[in-house]
């Protein structure tokens, strides 16, 4: 292990939230109160597919402590918003909406009143007369030509396509040795937020309107709200208290904001709307279920030639971020491999059900559910093995993606070493129990800006005051994965003072810079370089002051670490960063120092600045005739360049794998005539404590020359392998081929049984 | 339906407070004596969120109605700390960074929390994990939560070890 | 059997391969020849996206043989 040059990055520190959270003062959107507020309830639309004819809410007015009733038609400028705001043709969804619900919990009217117990009871009393219209919630379904139309203008309910191709797949199959085709299924899964989807709004008679909302972007929020309420982006403020939680599911505007909005502007009271769990699970979005077709084709020493990939998602009843990972599934399911030629050709279907959405891992553990399987058993029909298989074709640092992207820093191999040493250390297991292996890797934010916003992506502001203390202004919006302590273990490393003297303000659209939020695991890279920027900003201009008091011979430069500055070459030299404070203030006319930083990618391929590389191995044992398994162990080898957050890290990862296990087995989501089956925390599984198995991560040492410090993600790529893991693991066990996730334990017990059955029947011929 | 009388103490502070008989106790805690630490995740005594104690046992405050602990001593958050000084477990999670988005750290605190005071010695690390079994969390993946409290019960924070500026 | 693509011309191995080319280019011209034998592009990828088998492909295939003599 390299020692640790730095001496704020990578050590453990408390978090800098971590004393309002372990005592129960942070404050969450679910807490807030404000002098008269109102709860705000909404109406939801029982049918996936009808026309609202009328809406008659006389008796809910009437109803002592309902102070007011909103519809689409009446109260709203019935705006068809999206966040792709640059393609106006994907901007479909009017959240409150006007003359068509399309999936079964979709906002049609919404009350405020005095208690949510009178809220509740006054939605009772809205009658709403529907047209009810033929529905489907299946693509296979909404794409046939006698299906019903669920948008104007959408032939056969197709909303997205999308190709990635380079080289000549036809040609590359044909210098194939061994092609292998395979059907996969996708399930849908829940960012199931341990805080559900929440919004207070306060407009006021002047005009301006407040929004309290437990959101991934306050930035995002401002700019939707402006969109379609009719109000300047300036008279909207949105502030983030404490998030209980995001995972890609809180950045999109949403029915508690926008109905808390829209209730509000009318009655110019506060109105707070907090959904229940099962509101949260039927009507906030979800993770993208889709159906791929996989063709690879392989030379039999195991070098990649071709792969095609047809995939259809199940976009559900409007686009939202579902657009983007019809986008990154297919690019991630090239993904970490070197292909001669590569053909994606991706379709979102609008159905009548849950809108679909982005969701940790954004189409990558659906890519890699399919890719690494299929690898494992190509290297299986071959006889090869299957790690170096991996490691004959993996990318490494300066491949270029043709066409898409440029990786400049890379520990795929390394990777693969650690995990190949891992697997022989394990040696031969008992039965039943087998050790299941994939590879992946992600993006560190995303390089586009289909949101047309004319910011920086992110921005940060510092200002030292004259204790020395520093308030570090980012958008970067802290939702539990640590970005507020590693964006200010950058700005102390790089500044060169205390963790403690860093105070981090985010979260408020009247504070912060703007910044495009915490998504597409974008912040450590994009607000860290931003960060980074402001900080040496600040630094340059103290070593000014610094530099005349100390008068040392042009020949040394100076530095501050640790809240001292010193001469680099001879550092006992030097004098207190908080003495220097104070004189550099007084020298500024008593003005503080303030030092700005921003970052944009700019000509960085088609996908992301910089990509993490990981091989997770999963040690598995499998009871095939009930399907229940035991995960035994975790090992991740592990490439984010630099680690910064180091707590907080290990944290993500952990929590990455809990998620990406779920994705795999655990949290089954069906639809039936469009109605979610299992809105609750009793029919949806999660892991809890005594499932989850011990997770050891082998960081490898990379530096990537786009992130500060050469920092690049960690928390989102590692959600990818698992569910890949897991089928590897399964099908080493038991021979059995999963193509469905979730795996579901009756799916392995039901594939177990047809198979010893089918060697019955091949016994007696 | 009338509203009734409830006399109870939260935190070692004797309340008394007037409340619609169906008022769960995680209504009585956070709208009426006003601690909102406790939170609420769930409608199916689920997710325990809102776990707190009540006379030193683990209860899901969203499990019983507010009138049911008439006369009992109850425990939030709020009530882990002293005179501004953290208890061991307080500090065992900020060590281990064993929170992230916080949701549900004030229950996983009041369940580790009564958990090590009936168990002190746990025999194994399973032994901590079935005792939080019924406190999710969605962000961490549980392995810190598990390594803090783990950390009290090997008496890394000493019997009374509290920390704080004070 | 070697087959040549009714659109484009370009030689293929068999008529299922070139099915599979005409489904991998999905170019207006392409699509435009499903049209034309009263074929639905869509319809058949999405069967072969989600069924397992290549029932697509070989219905097409069949199409392309049947092509072949009035390709000139």
């Amino acid at each position: 292990m390299s020692e640790n040059k730095y001496s704020v990055l990578n050590t453990r520190v408390h978090n800098v939230d971590g004393h309002a959270k372990v005592t129960g003062r942070a404050t969450y959107t679910f807490d807030v109160t404000l002098p008269g507020m109102l709860y705000g309830k909404i109406l939801r639309s029982p049918h996936p597919h009808a026309k609202i004819l009328k809406i008659d809410y006389s008796e809910a007015l009437k109803f002592p402590g309902v102070i007011a009733v909103v519809t689409g038609k009446e109260d709203t400028l019935g705006v068809r918003q999206g966040i792709w705001r640059r393609y106006k043709d994907l901007c479909d969804e009017a959240i409150l909406t006007v003359d068509k619900v399309r999936y079964i919990g979709e906002p049609v009217a919404a009350v405020a009143a005095v208690t949510e117990e009178i809220a509740e009871q006054a939605l009772d009393l809205i009658n709403v007369e529907y047209e009810v219209l033929p529905f489907v919630d299946d693509p296979m379904e909404a794409i046939k030509k006698e299906a019903p139309l669920i948008h104007e203008g959408f032939e056969r309910n197709v909303n997205v396509t999308r190709q990635i191709s380079w080289g000549d797949v036809e040609e590359a199959f044909e210098e194939a040795d061994y092609i292998r085709e395979d059907w996969f299924k996708l399930g849908g899964q829940h960012h199931m937020c341990m805080e559900t989807r929440a919004a207070v709004a306060s407009y006021t008679p002047d005009g301006k309107l407040t929004v309290y909302t437990s959101t991934q972007s306050a930035y995002y929020h401002q700019a939707l709200l402006a969109g379609v309420l009719g109000l300047r982006e300036g008279n909207i403020r949105v502030i983030a208290p404490y998030v209980g939680g995001g995972f890609g599911g809180k950045f999109e505007l949403d029915g508690a904001q926008f109905c808390a909005s829209i209730l509000s502007m009318k009655c110019c009271k506060p109105v707070k709307v907090i959904f229940s769990r099962e509101e949260d699970f039927i009507a906030s979005k979800r993770r993208t279920p889709m159906y791929y077709y996989v063709r690879t084709g392989v030379k039999k020493d195991g070098t990649f030639c071709a792969r095609e990939a047809k995939v259809f998602t199940n976009g559900g009843a409007y686009t939202g971020m579902g657009a983007t990972a019809l986008y990154l599934t297919g690019f991630f399911h090239s993904f970490p491999y070197r292909w001669k030629a590569y053909r994606y050709d991706g379709y979102r279907v609008y159905t009548n059900s849950l809108p679909s959405t982005s969701m940790r891992g954004f189409g990558a553990p659906q890519a890699m559910f399919c890719s690494e399987q299929q690898i494992e058993w190509i290297a299986n029909d071959l006889g090869l093995d299957p790690i170096e298989m991996r490691r004959k074709n993996g990318h490494y640092e300066g491949y270029e993606v043709p066409g898409q992207a440029t990786i400049a820093s890379c520990g795929l191999d390394q990777c693969l070493t650690k995990i190949q040493e891992w697997v022989k250390s394990k040696g031969k297991l008992p039965k039943n129990r087998a050790i299941g292996i994939s590879a992946a890797g992600f993006m560190s934010g995303g390089i586009f800006n289909w949101f047309d916003s004319p910011y920086s992506f992110s921005s940060a502001v510092i200002t030292i005051n004259y204790d020395g203390t520093v308030e570090l202004h980012v958008g970067a919006q802290e939702i539990g994965q640590g970005s507020s302590t590693t964006l200010a273990m950058i700005c102390a490393e790089a500044l060169g003072v205390k963790l403690e003297d860093v105070k981090v303000h985010m979260g408020d659209t009247d504070h912060s810079p703007a910044d495009l939020g915490a998504w597409g695991s974008r912040q450590t890279l994009m607000a860290g370089n931003a960060t980074k920027m402001a900080a040496e900003d600040a630094k340059r201009q103290l070593l000014e002051f610094a530099n005349a008091k100390l008068g040392f011979n042009i020949i040394y430069d100076l530095d501050i670490k640790q809240g001292w500055v010193y001469n680099v070459a001879r550092p006992e030299r030097g004098m207190s960063y908080y003495d220097l404070c104070k004189e550099a203030l007084r020298g500024k006319e008593g003005q503080r120092i303030i030092g700005r930083g921003f970052y944009t990618p700019r000509r960085k391929g088609m996908i992301s600045p910089a990509y993490s590389y990981m091989v997770q191995g999963l040690d598995v044992e499998i009871d095939p005739e009930t399907g229940y398994i035991k995960i035994h162990e975790s090992v991740t080898a592990h490439d984010c360049g630099q680690p910064i957050n180091t707590l907080g890290l290990i944290g993500q990862l952990e929590g990455a794998a809990s998620m990406a296990i779920g994705f795999g087995y655990y949290e089954y989501l069906p639809v039936e005539d469009g109605k979610i089956m299992n809105p609750n925390l009793v029919d949806y599984k999660l892991i809890r404590a005594p499932e989850m198995p011990s997770c050891q991560v082998i960081e490898i040492d990379t530096y990537e020359p786009e992130g500060p410090y050469g920092a690049k993600e960690a928390g989102e790529g590692l959600t990818n392998p698992h569910a890949a893991a897991l089928g590897n693991a399964i099908f080493y066990a038991t021979g059995l081929q999963m193509k469905e996730a979730p795996i579901r334990a009756e799916a392995i017990a039901k594939a177990w049984k047809e198979k010893q059955q089918q060697k019955k029947n091949e016994k007696k011929k | 339906m009338e509203k009734k009388l409830l006399r109870f103490t939260v935190n070692e502070v004797p309340y008394e407070i007037y409340i619609n008989p169906k008022t769960l106790l995680v209504e009585a805690i956070r709208d009426h004596v006003g601690l909102t630490g406790t939170k609420r995740g769930c409608e199916t005594v689920s997710c325990g969120a809102c776990t707190v104690m009540v006379d030193g046992m683990a209860i899901k405050g969203c499990s019983v109605l507010a009138m049911q602990v008439e006369g009992k001593k109850v425990t939030t958050v709020e009530g882990l700390e002293k005179n501004g000084k953290l208890d061991p477990i307080q500090t065992a999670f900020l060590d281990e960074g064993a929170f992230q988005c916080g949701f549900c750290t004030s229950g996983m605190l009041m369940s580790a929390k009564a958990f090590l005071n009936e168990t002190p010695k746990p025999k194994d690390e399973m032994e901590i994990r079935r005792a939080m079994e019924g406190n999710l969390c969605r962000c961490t993946g549980y392995n810190a939560i598990i390594r803090a409290i783990d950390a009290v019960a090997k008496g890394k924070y000493g019997q009374d070890k509290r920390e704080g500026k004070r | 059997m070697s087959v040549i693509c009714p659109v484009c011309k370009k030689v293929k191995k068999n008529p299922v391969d070139c099915a599979r080319h005409m489904f991998g280019t999905g170019d207006k011209p392409h699509r435009a020849w499903f049209e034309a034998q009263g074929l639905s592009f869509i319809d058949l990828l999405l069967d072969q996206a989600t069924q397992p088998g290549n029932k697509s492909y070989e219905l097409v295939g069949g199409y392309v043989e049947k092509a072949q003599k009035d390709i000139k």
